[in-house]
């Protein structure tokens, strides 16, 4: 039980990033082309852009669910203090996501669509922007009692990182829905998101030496983990590897490549949730927090393993199918 | 924190109540699609096709709305009632991540092929596909419910330490409400959808014949019939499982009864009270001011005996904070559940009657034309009934969050009071503009009929 006891909860927090990842690569290019769309030329090059999600955006958007739903299995009291001193940007994140799943649906029926398109767009960027404030937050620590509740102010989120934090990751999102779309589309529209692609790439990149150069500047917590003699090595590669796939991208964008600029920003968003995880980790309501300390019962960590873990590949399965299903470019209808 | 507390129940009880116009044809119309797909796929008539792709069109619309208003419903347990997610998460919370997993995933990883996927994947996997998305739908039913019927009645663990350890998850899972609660209302999903079927097919039907309008009405009887047959054995079994519910109610939330049916005496067994079929209760006096009883009812109606054989208490006998305060709220929701309920089943039974006499079809329908229109507004009224039911289960439960164990006033957030009421005020603008947008598109597909054209693509 001594073994449980310090394993389970690590295995949820794995899991749980598990979710978080996927959510943020699958959505992040769904919430993406959301935003690419307010650019469309026309209507009907919109329409590819709406198509090429038709299929997959709610399964992209379940993550979130799972990972919530997770969330609130392993780690109760995170739950709860997390999304309580994030009210605001919950709020506004789960309104933007209202606004352009609905959106989404209405502009099928529609005949004058440019209000829906409008809303589509817009509920997406409101999306990205809160899940960057709430993200840039979670980093900069969340004020807690020592029972782990929540006592800082509700206007915690507003301030000038989570913005940085909110920018960025709305840049990155556009990168990979430009690369989603570049395997997507072909002919004007692929060029266009040739250009996306680039002018996004390169405000992430900016945006991502920003946060990287900053967050240990603003929290202690943050600087002692970069300097742990245990965890320097890895730091140090992370960034170096970072730094070798974006020139990979910048190459592989510049030649036309249709596939590879998509595999590597996903690699480049894996890398950096790596860095990420390990900053925080064993932090669950940063930076005082524990996974230890905020973790439901071993047993009911066990039972959740027994039935979700049995279900991830099943997921991961049936959602591949999927994208096989309706691979290749999408088809003008 | 009185002013929050009220705040947050108020967007609870909006974001529920829209949420719950929703999953109703998510579930219950998600069976109807595989039964017309089975029936295509044995039959081979593209009639069967074609209402497959027709149905589907008010699904998808249903489907986006659906999943999008369920998101706050999920946030809000940490964001408006963190203290409940504590209190309840070593198992509350894990219900929800099984919900996601097994349910929602499978829904949404299979609606794309359902909806989209007719000529790209084999027509069997297409059908394995729709089985997936009405399986997937009727498991978070499933799941749902099993998390609200332990808010009810509470099982499978131990309260120690200001929270909920669980000892047996099957217990709780099982817990006592459990499997009538998810009868009762996986029965709801289906009777409503397939109201909404009869009474779009009626509206068609109602229409003047004429040359141009014969392919359209033979298309609209045989989903009226489908409708029927399957209203015909859920709408008298929707009785009976909300009968058993009741005998639920009265045996583990006395309080609930007793306002369900505006009781403040005690009842002694071996009495035979009134049936009160309405009444205005005064719960400052604590009695009913007047009342319409029906002399002998109550234990004929809860019992099936002339006398009760348990006694039943009244609300007088609780502590006013162990009771709930809403008594004409929780008394004429659970008259307008039951009332609808029996009405629809009276409609079935009518319509069946028709049927075997004379036929249904559009000659039918316009030589008794109230006959459509009751089907019309029945739809309608069956969305209302669920609400009134989820109205009387919630409501009825209060004060109590987990019952008899948490209270509600102690379950909600220390938030500040502002924060709440913008976003309970920006959700109810929101929520009403977009009821109307969908009401206005969903009659635009309804309007515009099926494409009778259409052919399958393979």
């Amino acid at each position: 039980m001594d073994f449980l006891n310090g394993f389970m909860p690590t295995v949820w927090f794995v899991i749980l990033a598990l979710f978080l990842l996927l959510y943020v690569i699958l959505d992040g290019f769904d919430l993406g082309v959301g935003i690419l769309s307010l650019t469309s030329p026309g209507e009907q090059q919109r329409s590819i852009l709406m198509a090429s999600l038709g299929n997959v955006w709610d399964a992209n958007e379940t993550w979130l669910v799972l990972m919530g739903g997770a969330l609130f299995g392993a780690f109760p009291l995170a739950y709860s203090t997390i999304l309580q001193a994030l009210y605001g940007p919950i709020y506004l994140m789960i309104l933007g996501l209202i606004l352009r799943a609905v959106a989404f649906e209405f502009r099928e029926n529609a005949i004058h669509k440019q209000p829906w398109n409008w809303m589509f767009g817009l509920g997406s960027v409101i999306a990205a922007a809160s899940q960057g404030i709430c993200l840039g937050t979670v980093l900069d620590g969340i004020p807690t009692d020592p029972s782990g509740h929540f006592n800082g102010s509700p206007w915690l989120w507003i301030n000038w990182h989570s913005l940085v934090v909110s920018l960025t990751l709305i840049q990155g999102y556009v990168l990979i829905g430009s690369t989603y779309l570049i395997l997507k589309t072909s002919g004007a529209l692929q060029q266009l998101h040739f250009r996306t692609a680039k002018v996004a790439a390169i405000t992430t990149l900016a945006g991502a030496l920003l946060i990287t150069l900053t967050s240990p500047l603003l929290s202690q917590e943050l600087r002692a983990r970069i300097f742990d003699p245990a965890f320097l090595p890895a730091f140090v590669v992370l960034p170096l590897a970072g730094l070798s796939l974006v020139a990979l991208l910048f190459r592989s964008l510049a030649r036309q490549q249709e596939a590879w600029p998509f595999v590597y920003t996903c690699l480049l968003f894996i890398l950096s949730f790596l860095g990420l995880g390990l900053m925080l980790f064993p932090a669950i309501i940063p930076p005082s927090i524990s996974i230890y300390e905020a973790h439901t019962s071993i047993s009911t960590m066990v039972f959740m393993l027994t039935f979700i873990g049995f279900l991830i590949p099943i997921m991961l399965f049936y959602n591949i199918y999927n994208y096989l299903a309706f691979q290749g470019k999408v088809l003008e209808e | 924190m009185t002013e929050t507390l009220l705040l947050s129940r108020l967007q609870f009880a909006l974001t529920a109540i829209f949420h719950m116009l929703w999953p109703v044809l998510s579930t219950g119309l998600a069976i109807f699609l595989v039964i017309l797909e089975v029936l295509w796929l044995r039959t081979k008539d593209p009639l069967f096709y074609r209402q497959a792709r027709f149905w589907a069109k008010l699904y998808v619309l249903n489907f986006g709305i659906g999943v999008a208003s369920g998101l706050p419903m999920e946030f809000q347990f940490g964001t408006n009632w963190g203290p409940l997610s504590e209190f309840a998460g070593d198992f509350f919370g894990s219900v929800l991540g099984f919900e996601g997993a097994m349910a929602f995933m499978l829904e949404a990883g299979f609606l794309g092929i359902m909806l989209f996927g007719w000529s790209r994947v084999p027509p069997l996997l297409h059908l394995l596909a729709t089985v997936m998305v009405a399986f997937g739908a009727n498991l978070s039913v499933f799941w749902i419910l099993s998390a609200n019927s332990w808010l009810q009645t509470p099982a499978g663990g131990v309260f120690s330490h200001g929270s909920f350890q669980v000892e047996n998850y099957f217990a709780a899972i099982n817990n006592p409400f459990m499997v009538r609660s998810v009868l009762h209302m996986s029965l709801a999903t289906v009777e409503t959808s397939m109201l909404v079927v009869g009474a779009i097919s009626c509206w068609w039907l109602l229409r003047r014949s004429t040359p141009a309008t014969t392919a359209t009405h033979g298309f609209f009887s045989v989903s009226l019939k489908l409708a029927l047959v399957i209203l015909l054995a859920v709408a008298p079994l929707q009785i009976l499982a909300g009968h058993e519910s009741a005998l639920q109610v009265a045996e583990y939330q006395p309080t609930k009864l007793a306002a369900m049916e505006s009781i403040w005496e005690n009842q002694p067994a071996g009495t035979s009270p009134g049936w009160n079929l309405i009444a205005m209760p005064d719960p400052a006096q604590q009695r009913n001011r007047w009342q319409l009883a029906l002399p002998h009812g109550f234990s004929w109606i809860l019992e099936g005996k002339s006398k009760l054989s348990q006694p039943v208490r009244g609300l007088a006998s609780w502590p006013m904070d162990q009771r709930p305060k809403l008594i004409s709220l929780i008394f004429y929701a659970f008259r307008l559940m039951a009332g609808i309920g029996i009405a629809a089943a009276g409609l079935m039974a009518v319509t069946g009657w028709v049927w075997w006499r004379h036929g249904l079809g559009a000659e039918q329908l316009q030589r008794w034309p109230w006959l459509g229109w009751a089907w019309v507004v029945a739809a309608p009224a069956g969305y209302v009934a669920i609400e009134a039911g989820w109205i009387v289960r919630c409501v009825g439960r209060q004060p109590w969050t987990v019952y008899g164990e948490l209270r509600t006033a102690d379950a909600a957030s220390p938030l500040p009071a502002q924060e709440v009421l913008t976003s309970l005020l920006s959700f109810g603008l929101l929520y009403a503009v977009l009821l109307g947008f969908a009401l206005w598109f969903g009659a635009r597909i309804i309007r515009r009929g099926p494409d009778l054209n259409l052919d399958p693509e393979t």
